[in-house]
């Protein structure tokens, strides 16, 4: 399990509430972030259990021992003396069944029983109690998501009832089945995909859907701000001390109001001339329309949806933007393209005297003379300065850090088909929207996080069919997430079972 | 193997007949304890990011006249414990392109000289994306042949870095392997973590013993029956997977053997940070955290927990901003400038590293080992950079600082230029020959090798 994975499950298995989340956040706190890969990070093939992280499972597990002793969901029946191995079987099924996400078997039931009984013996029913569900805690079975299958489909393989329950909770939910995946799973009513369709659709709608944004976060790198966004206090006066979260929230709202339509689709997504704000990020703009707390939709001329919100924009340096990472990171999370990396031993200098006087678009141009240089930044320059008239906090500006009247027009090329002349972010965000280049990375950025893993060259007819659906459904992002659960990847087994922690 | 499973019997029998776990300790074989007179070697690699100034290290750069320029100054004081490896190559472009990334990246993983995979990041290949290095760290391999010959070391290696959260391509340094597998270690993070992990168990008050004993018994049997499972599910699942759960077995072995360290001898005196503590991310508190790593780090070998350390004062490419030092731009920015004000501020920033640096030379100067001696006298501290020079990303020119006493293995108070004709790996081979280990005569990738350890370095 990924660590979000993680704290969503726990969420759910202690029963989600303020105090829970509290518990769950204050437990994992420490847990490393896991190895990025391709953007992301439940990449499985790299969510191996190091050390570090295994004991991260064992620290959180022994504080959430508490709230599981006191839950009667789990301890539904009260030890008689002399009887209480017959208490302890209840809290077993009950407590195991969550933890391992489907029922137990009766060997396992057998197993944990024995933990227990040695645990009674020694102790005390309290403390036999702690220690079975400390010992479910660290099962792999519990970290993870291990998946064998039920009876052969033809030449295919179809996951078990209770293993779609999973596929389709850690899909939506990031999370552990609810009881109503659980029933469907006991009733075989995850078989067709009509029926795993309505059951999409359900979570999706669900208010715990809310956690797949964490794809979004990952994808754009929202989620690392807190850790990389610095800004030179005297160049950058007075900026609001929350706006980190500001600008994460501002996404976030955005994208949920997308999801939200049927219809809102990629377009709206790199194009939408508004936003989402509330007082304070308003003013950070100096856009009107926001007064309170709450994010609300309004209008930002000039603006093109994610494309030229502030965590975007703020991926820049600590005094100045920076057109090479605005255009590398359109280069390779939207237009999934590969950058190699500067040639070795190369001087990467743009500082140089004789251009001192020279703006950052300048200097860049005169850069890309040297055949070594324009190599890669023929691929990153060009894109990066149609957001020059956004600061490096993200607020719109006419001149840039010298004084310089700044000039966004551009021309995009070494794209498959998203090349051409653009004057502004609108009109680049409405060449990616239409571009099939920008459409097919979305659609495999969407593969990889929601799969928890890469593609590989089996999965041709999954990626085809998904864009398929995309492009049937006018490119909805929530279409695109219930395509997800249509597909050969999704509805059967690789040959090879397989488990991703 | 037989050692460990009999320690474990009788902690279940300390467990279930309530004997206090001191009296264990004093059971269990210990190769720091009293009886064992040779202190043990240590090594400890401590890195630090983004290249400087190669012609501004030395003003004389004889071997033994040598004098440090403005940011290696703060050496001085160590000079006769000192052997300084200047212009080492490190020579990943000998490997083909599509097995290497950028000088930040290939450079960040000098302590694992091993060709890059792919699959993780779409920057570097010239043709598909790029992955992790494929093979272990000295740190891990040191570490794991320490383990495999001292029953008594609960710990591997412990690897550390200051502020930076995220883990990619570009700031993890240690690896685990095996060869051909892409398997980073992502660091601790949190010095507060770092310590309770170690030393939790070190208490002497009979409630704390007596409440510990039972919290390990718990956990003893939720690890037995974990790798019970893993060993049952293992036989089912495919070849990339049974890697997976074995790194998984290891880890649950690791934090078995950590349950059973207690104790550690008369040098063994760990004591608890005080509160309030630090955020762990603020960059503007990157020295206190880092003092926080180095006493563990001098616990850790003075308790015999682990003898090798992985020290990172940030991810490699580290783009922190030093404000206490008058910088605006970030660390990784000013460093691709090649101007004079640049190198200037460059300049700056390292030689507050290499002060920062030196508080864990006075930190082992000062730490008992247990052997008469201190923790400088058997320790090596390897300092390190993923560059030569950060504006042109070079990948030779590398400065490797080695620090202590090491045992007498080496001849210090020395500065020796090796031209770019050795290599990088070839210096991981001298740390494992100083760690006993001198069956090994290459590490890593062949192209990154130039053949045996560093000439010359001996007492």
């Amino acid at each position: 399990m990924s660590n979000a994975e993680y704290r969503n499950t726990m969420t759910d298995l202690l029963g989600d509430s303020p105090a829970t989340q509290a518990l769950v956040a204050s437990a994992t706190r420490s847990f490393p972030s896991e190895t990025e890969s391709l953007g992301f990070r439940n990449n499985a093939d790299y969510l191996g259990v190091s050390t570090l992280v295994a004991q991260g499972y064992v620290d959180a597990a022994e504080q959430f021992l508490d709230a599981i002793a006191a839950n009667q969901t789990f301890l539904s029946c009260t030890p008689s003396a002399g009887a209480e191995m017959d208490c302890a079987r209840t809290f077993i099924q009950n407590f195991g069944k969550r933890a391992f996400r489907r029922p137990l078997t009766a060997d396992e039931a057998t197993q944990y029983a024995a933990i227990f009984d040695k645990a009674l013996k020694a102790y005390d029913f309290d403390t036999a109690v702690r220690t079975t569900a400390f010992a479910f805690l660290q099962s792999p079975k519990f970290l993870y998501r291990v998946e064998f299958g039920a009876a052969p489909a033809g030449s295919a393989m179809r996951p078990s009832q209770y293993e779609m329950a999973n596929r389709l909770s850690y899909l939506f939910w990031q999370s552990m089945p609810d009881q109503s995946l659980f029933d469907a799973a006991e009733s075989n009513q995850l078989s067709t995909p009509a029926q795993i369709e309505e059951q999409a659709r359900r979570m999706l709608r669900s208010t715990k859907a809310s956690r797949l944004l964490e794809y979004f976060d990952e994808w754009l790198g929202t989620d690392t701000l807190p850790t990389t966004f610095t800004r030179d206090a005297t160049l950058y006066p007075n900026l609001d001390p929350n706006l980190v979260p500001l600008l994460q929230q501002e996404t976030r709202a955005f994208v949920t109001s997308v999801l939200s339509r049927p219809e809102g689709n990629l377009s709206d997504l790199f194009t939408a001339p508004y936003t989402y704000a509330n007082a304070d990020l308003a003013k950070h703009y100096g856009l009107t329309g926001a007064t309170g707390s709450d994010f609300v939709k309004i209008d930002a001329p000039g603006r093109a949806g994610v494309l030229t919100q502030g965590m975007m924009l703020a991926r820049d340096k600590a005094t100045r933007t920076s057109i090479v990472r605005r255009g590398l990171k359109v280069r390779l999370d939207v237009l999934c393209e590969l950058v190699p990396a500067p040639p070795p031993d190369v001087n990467l200098t743009l500082d140089t005297t004789n251009t001192a006087s020279l703006t950052q678009r300048e200097r860049l141009e005169q850069h890309r003379t040297t055949a070594s240089c324009a190599g890669c930044h023929d691929l990153m320059d060009p894109v990066g300065v149609v957001f020059e008239g956004f600061d490096a906090v993200g607020r719109a500006r006419s001149a840039d850090e010298q004084g310089a009247a700044v000039d966004t027009t551009s021309t995009i090329a070494h794209t498959k088909d998203a090349n051409g002349d653009v004057a502004n972010p609108a009109q680049l965000g409405a060449m990616l929207a239409k571009s099939e280049e920008v459409r097919s990375c979305y659609v495999t950025k969407s593969f990889r996080f929601f799969y928890g893993r890469d593609a590989d060259p089996a999965d041709a007819c999954s990626l085809a069919q998904l864009s398929q659906s995309f492009k049937g459904k006018a490119y909805s992002l929530s279409e695109l997430l219930i395509a997800l659960t249509q597909t050969d990847a999704f509805l059967y087994l690789p040959v090879q079972s397989s488990g991703s922690p | 193997m037989k050692e460990r499973l009999s320690r474990r019997t009788l902690l279940r029998g300390a467990a279930g007949l309530g004997i206090g776990l001191p009296l264990l300790e004093a059971m269990m074989p210990r190769s720091a304890s009293a009886d064992t007179p040779l202190a043990p070697r240590r090594i400890m690699f401590v890195f630090q990011a983004n290249g400087d100034q190669t012609k501004r290290r030395f003003i004389d750069t004889g071997e033994t006249s040598f004098t440090f320029d403005e940011f290696l100054a703060p050496l001085e004081p160590y000079r006769k414990d000192l052997l300084l490896l200047n212009r080492l190559d490190r020579r990943y472009n000998k490997l083909p392109s599509n097995e290497r990334a950028d000088g930040h990246q290939q450079g960040g993983a000098s302590l694992a000289p091993w060709k890059s995979g792919e699959g993780a990041f779409p920057i570097g290949g010239a043709d598909q994306s790029i992955g992790y290095v494929t093979g272990p760290s000295a740190d891990h391999e040191i570490g794991d042949r320490v383990l495999k010959d001292n029953p008594g070391v609960s710990t591997r290696h412990l690897v550390f870095r200051v502020n930076t959260r995220e883990n990619n391509i570009w700031n993890v340094s240690s690896h685990a392997g095996p060869v051909g597998q892409q398997n980073p270690v992502n660091p601790e993070t949190d010095p507060y973590n770092a310590y309770t992990a170690l030393f939790a168990g070190n208490t002497s008050d009979p409630v704390a013993v007596a409440a510990l004993a039972k919290r390990i018994a718990m956990k003893q049997s939720a690890l037995d029956n974990a790798v019970a499972e893993i060993g049952s599910l293992r036989a089912k699942l495919g070849a990339a997977d049974q890697q997976r759960l074995d790194q998984h077995t290891q880890a649950l072995r690791d934090i078995e053997r950590s349950l059973l360290a207690v104790g550690g001898g008369a040098a063994c005196a760990p004591m608890p940070f005080s509160t309030p503590k630090l955020n762990v991310f603020d960059d503007d508190q990157h020295e206190e955290l880092g003092q926080l790593f180095f006493k563990v780090s001098a616990w850790a070998f003075a308790c015999d927990r682990t003898r090798s350390i992985n020290f990172n004062w940030s991810g490699n490419t580290s783009n922190r901003v030093y404000k206490k030092l008058g910088m605006t731009d970030g660390h990784h920015d000013i460093s691709h400038i090649s101007d004079d004000e640049a190198f200037a501020k460059v300049r700056v920033i390292h030689k507050h590293l290499w002060e920062q640096s030196v508080t864990l030379h006075e930190l082992l100067k000062a730490t008992p080992d247990g052997t008469g001696g201190t923790l400088w006298d058997n320790t090596l501290v390897v300092h390190w950079n993923e560059l030569g020079q950060g504006d042109v990303h070079s990948e030779n020119d590398a400065l490797v600082v080695f620090a202590g006493g090491a045992g007498g293995h080496f001849k210090m108070g020395r500065l020796l230029d090796f031209q770019n004709k050795a290599s990088f790996a070839d210096m991981l081979v001298s740390c494992f020959h100083y760690m006993g280990f001198e069956d090994v005569m290459s590490f890593g990738d062949p192209l990154l090798n130039t053949g045996g350890p560093l000439p010359n370095l001996k007492a």
